[in-house]
């Protein structure tokens, strides 16, 4: 068994933010929101361009498991996740993590589907090109479907 | 936890010396968002694991926020260099962790890397504040060895698991007896916990 030394370092960050002056909590939440607010045309060109580089990168599989490829597309999909629920599209962020989950599980199967794959950027191509919230029931069961798409491929618990 | 974000405390970020690594661009404009409705005037932006350990080696920080980087976790891997490398105080520096999507052959890397909380994207201002705040409080112990150098993993203290023996000294041993003595009156307990004014 080896040696373990347990110990409570300083930590200068308790001491800075009891420091006099600074900002209510509701205040610099509501900054934070502005500043997001500003980044919306940002977020929905990069998202436009991860698509079509995922569509792309997805056109050139063949029919059997790539893994370069795989690796390849997870990279493109998965870097993005948490930028569209900054413009309000949360279900896109939940398609990008299912897709992301796909990839995942077929790299540890190391099996191809292009099927699967397919439908995802489909719905990640719907979802970004519509209010989500027009049709929420119509997005939840988009969502519902993707995640059984991505958990047919996942290990046995 | 539980921070509203109606709550009208206060605190101060302004004299904090913040490190974001994250290589996505869009990632990083949002946390640089974030922070700076925080108030953070100081933040090192860093696109690199080598221009993040520049960083460290000349500034001292207050707190870091990092990107796992995705499939390469090179952001794991930056977190556990920073624990081992005796650069004092960096090496104890709170680390707030983020990740979009883990692959399941790195949720063990994510555990172990020696970050504070592993937070999953999105973020919202609401939960980084609250993740900033939990941590910079709590005090959390650190726990040095040949294999992890870092913030105590168990901090929950759910105990130590079913059939094994804890190596700590403040683990508890042995079977729980039967009590000695009765359970207190539910009057009594809320007596304790009741607000009283009291004389000095």
């Amino acid at each position: 068994m080896s040696a373990v030394k347990i110990f409570t370092p300083q930590v200068k960050l308790a001491k800075l933010l009891r420091t006099p002056g600074g900002l209510r909590v509701s205040e610099a939440v509501e900054r934070a929101g502005q500043g997001l607010e500003g980044l919306k045309a940002e977020c929905l060109t990069e998202l436009q361009a991860v698509l079509e580089a995922a569509e792309a990168c997805a056109a050139r599989a063949g029919a059997d498991y790539d893994e370069g490829l795989v690796a390849e597309l997870y990279a493109i999909v998965a870097k993005p996740v948490g930028v569209p629920s900054v413009c309000g599209l949360k279900a896109v962020d939940t398609a990008l993590v299912s897709l992301s989950d796909l990839l995942d599980y077929l790299k540890g199967r190391r099996s191809w589907d292009a099927n699967a794959v397919a439908v995802h950027l489909r719905a990640f191509r719907l979802l970004l090109h519509t209010e989500g919230a027009a049709d929420a029931a119509g997005t939840a069961a988009i969502l519902a479907g993707l995640q059984q798409v991505a958990q047919r491929y996942a290990k046995p618990s | 936890m539980g921070l509203s974000p109606d709550s009208r405390a206060r605190f101060n970020l302004d004299r904090a010396s913040v490190l974001v690594l994250d290589e996505s661009g869009m990632g990083m404009s949002i946390l640089v968002q974030i922070l700076t409705g925080f108030g953070v005037r100081t933040l090192h932006r860093c696109e690199t694991v080598a221009e993040a350990k520049d960083v460290v080696g000349r500034v001292e920080l207050d707190l870091v926020i990092c990107d796992a980087m995705g499939a390469s976790g090179e952001g794991y891997d930056f977190v556990e260099w920073l624990r081992g490398s005796k650069i004092e105080p960096n090496c104890y520096v709170p680390v707030l962790l983020t990740a979009g999507h883990t692959p399941s052959n790195a949720v063990a890397r994510a555990r172990d890397c020696g970050a504070h909380f592993v937070m999953v994207k999105p973020l919202t201002p609401i939960a980084v504040l609250e993740r900033i705040i939990w941590i910079a409080r709590e005090g959390r112990r650190f726990v040095e060895c040949d294999t992890y150098v870092g913030p105590d993993r168990r901090f929950k203290n759910d105990g130590v698991p079913a059939g094994m023996v804890g190596r700590r000294r403040d683990d508890l041993q042995g079977d729980i007896g039967d009590a000695l003595s009765p359970n207190m009156d539910q009057d009594v307990i809320d007596s304790m916990m009741k607000t009283r004014r009291v004389e000095l």
